[in-house]
Order: C-alpha cells, then structure tokens, then sequence
C-alpha cells in the first residue's frame, strides 16, 4: 500500500535533555599582575606545561609577579577534583590554564 | 504504561514524517542519517519494550551531570530504528556507560577517537537476532545496526557530546561512532562466553560495552595451533607499546576451532601472550614506545637495563578474548580500548527483559 507519509501531520519528540551542570564564564581580570601568584594549572598533556611555562616567562618578564605554582590535574580526561580546585585557588591570585595536545 | 499521557519531553507537531526527518537534522538531532520520527505512541511503546517508566532513570553522567531518563532514551532508540524488544539491551548499555571507570565524558571528546563498541552474550542474542557470524561488524542486521545506533544518539542527544558543536574533538572520528554492536558467536566457543568470565551467571544476557578504537584485521591462514596463532596476534599487539591495560581479542571461529582442538581455556590466552609476547626494553625503546598516550600505561622502561624482556600487556587478564565472526576464512582482529585500558575500562551489565 503506498503512503505518501508527507501528507500526515504528526507529533514528535524533543530528544535531547538539559544539561544539569552550569558553566561559569571567564573571571575578571584584575588591574595589574604585580605582586600577584601566577597559578600555572596543566591537564596533563605533553606540552601543556611547556606552553604555560612560556606564557609565565612573558607574563614575568614583562610585570613583577610574585610567583609561579605550577600544578598539574593528573589526568586530562577527567575533571579536577573540587578539592585539588579549592586547595589551588587559595594558592594563586590568577590561573592559566592549557591543554597542550 | 500504555498511555503515552506520561510522557514530559517537548513536542513538534509537524506536517508529516518527512518533515520531521528534516527537522531533525536541521536541529542537529540526526547523526546524519534519517531518523525514525519518534511520536509519543512508538516511544511509549519502546518504554513497554523494556517495562520502564518514562521517568525512570537510567543513569546520570559523571561529568556534565546530565539525567538519562528511559523517556529520553527510548525517544533517541525508536529514532534509531529499535523494536521495543531490543529497549532492555539499550538500557543496559546505557547503565554500563555512564560507569565511572568507562569514563565516558573521556572517551567521546578526545581527539582520539574511540567509539563505543557493545558486545551482547546470552539468550537474547538469539531472540532479537543479534548477529554473531558472516560479517558481524558489517551492515544488514536490524538489531545491530540500531542498538548500536541508539546508544550513540543518546550520547549525542541526552549526554550532549556530537561532533558538531557539541564537545566530540575526535581528530579523525571513528565510523563505529555510527552504530557499533555485536554478539559474540557462542555456538563455536572454546571456552566460556565474555559475560560469563565477567560475573554473569550462565543463562542470563548482558551487554559489554568498549571504548574502541579502530581494529586491526589480520590474516593467519598457516597456524594450526592456539600458539602460533597467539603468536600472529602478539605482531598486532606489538606496535601499542608495552604494558597494555586491556585489549580485545576477536578471534573468529576458524582459529576458534583450534583452541577448541586443542584443549585450552580462555585463561591460557592472556598467559600465553603475557609471557611470551615480550621484548626487550632496549627494543620497546628503540621503537619509541611507549609514546603519546601509551605512556598511560605502567611499563617501566629501564635504559640501563635493556636486556630485561618486557611484555606487551600489563597482566595476563589484559587480553580479552571474544570469538565473532562467520566460518570461512582465518581473519582475526584485535581492538585496544581508548587509552589501552589505562583509562577506560569496558564494563558489562545484566540484561534485565523483566518477562
């Protein structure tokens, strides 16, 4: 039997589903990076680190920052723990973050 | 639950089934293939499929928190093309990858590339059609094509990871990220079927499901014996560097049958390549292995110590044996899970049919 299926009105379904976890947007850049602890946090690729730490030589270079932490996630599929985020953003006054694939 | 009254997901009324084809890949619901529009009396009727209330949650994701209620999947299963009778394979799959150790969120953004890979055992393999023989990872069977799609929609659609503007990084992609499922080929086991060595007890169906990355097909037509085919499968396990974590083996049935010839258990598979498919570490060194990701896994490589003859798998339980496959021709294959098993673990569930 031929349907000519255009002809059909139809109800469907909505397949997707709201994401429960919200997403912060970027924090405010502070005045000037004097003094400041420069947070260095890698995800664990090869050249995370390298790229960070080229990033920091500018940033040192260029203003008197206090310091470098450097801390590394451990794992670059999964999301760093509450506690390891916490602990480090006591540690520093402003974070770089990278991905180096 | 007859009614589809229940039902809370936002509706389209749309002129007629081609429309809603078109509407959902304009809204980038489609994997790119047309879907089956999903009315309220087919997802209702794929609910009853596996007794569920649409409400009834499947699993929540790890990482972005996102909710998989049966409602949700049985709208992205009857959009794939399920029957009703394939929903309790999809909710077990579905149960199995929102795991932790399965690390899902991982798995599909990762520039590698995996694709879940469903590995069905039991009677109802045989109840749907599940295939297991000529050709089990090609196309023509229902019920592989659309368990394995479903499952993928639902990852895209519900978990919210496509390749479009979702969070799929996949450098290459991989073509099992279309449908990905099979049975293993019990009828010509040597030994137990995979649920079984995974905890299921004999008689019950379950659903193992892989981060699998692209497989290597290899042909031994000249061994006789389980060990000079181990030894074909150690050249194919050789370029993923020492210490692989875990590692399916699918061997097809004409190799099967000579592990069945010959006596052995499924145990002396992974014995017999932990301590024979080995190099020196001066050799893994030389060949630069482990490299990139590989360095995941746990080999120690000591320069000082070249001589010293490592294994390419991390334990005897790293490999996997599944028997897939139709009975012609000595084709064997081996797929490494994302990671080599560092990082993803492939999980099996109990098939609950609630009959």
């Amino acid at each position: 039997m031929a349907t000519d299926m255009s002809k059909n009105t139809i109800r469907v379904l909505d397949p997707t589903a709201p994401q429960s976890i919200a997403t912060d947007g970027m924090a405010d850049r502070p005045e000037s990076l004097a003094g400041k602890r420069i947070g260095l946090l890698t995800n664990d690729k090869l050249n995370a680190a390298n790229l960070l730490d080229a990033v920091y030589d500018v940033l040192a270079e260029r203003f008197e920052v206090a310091s470098a932490h450097r801390v590394n996630k451990g794992d670059a599929s999964r999301p760093a723990e509450p506690d390891f985020l916490s602990d480090f953003s006591q540690e520093v006054d402003v974070a770089l973050l990278a991905n180096g694939d | 639950m007859t009614s589809s009254t229940r039902l809370t997901s936002d509706s389209l009324e749309l002129p007629g089934a081609l429309e809603a084809i078109e509407t959902y890949f304009e809204n980038g619901w489609s994997d790119g293939l047309p879907v089956v529009p999903p009315t309220p009396e087919a997802v209702s009727a794929m609910l009853e499929g596996a007794k569920l209330a649409p409400d009834a949650i499947l699993g929540i994701e790890p990482v972005k928190g996102a909710v998989i209620t049966a409602e949700k999947a049985a709208i992205n299963a009857v959009m794939a093309g399920c029957k009703p009778e394939y929903m309790p394979v999809v909710v077990a799959a579905v149960e199995a990858i929102m795991q932790p150790e399965f690390n899902l969120h991982g798995i599909t953004v990762s520039t590698m590339g995996a694709a879940i890979m469903l590995i069905v055992n039991g009677p109802i393999t045989e109840e749907i059609e599940i295939n297991s023989g000529v050709s089990a990872f090609g196309p023509g069977h229902r019920s592989n094509a659309t368990i394995g799609r479903a499952v993928r929609l639902i990852v895209q659609n519900v978990v919210g990871t496509n390749s479009n503007d979702g969070l799929d990084k996949a450098t290459l992609g991989h073509p099992g990220k279309y449908t990905w499922c099979v049975a293993e080929n019990e009828a010509v086991l040597p030994w137990e079927p995979l649920h079984e060595t995974r905890g299921i007890a004999a008689g019950e169906s379950a659903v193992t499901v892989v981060s699998g990355l692209s497989g290597t097909q290899f042909g031994e037509h000249e061994a006789s014996t389980p060990e000079g085919i181990l030894d074909a499968f150690a050249q194919r396990l050789y370029p993923m560097g020492p210490g692989v974590k875990q590692v399916i083996l699918v061997i097809c049935p004409e190799h099967a049958a000579h592990f069945t010839e010959a006596g052995w258990q499924k145990e002396q598979v992974g014995k017999y390549l932990y301590e024979n498919a080995r190099k020196p570490a001066s050799e893994w060194i030389a060949m630069g292995l482990p490299s990139g990701a590989q360095k995941d896994n746990n080999a120690k490589l000591d320069p000082d110590n070249g001589d010293e003859l490592i294994s390419v798998l991390d334990s005897p339980e790293s490999a996997i044996p599944i028997v897939v496959g139709g009975a012609g021709g000595a084709w064997s294959a081996v797929i490494p899970p994302w990671s080599l098993g560092s990082r993803s673990k492939i999980v099996t569930r109990i098939i609950d049919s609630k009959e």
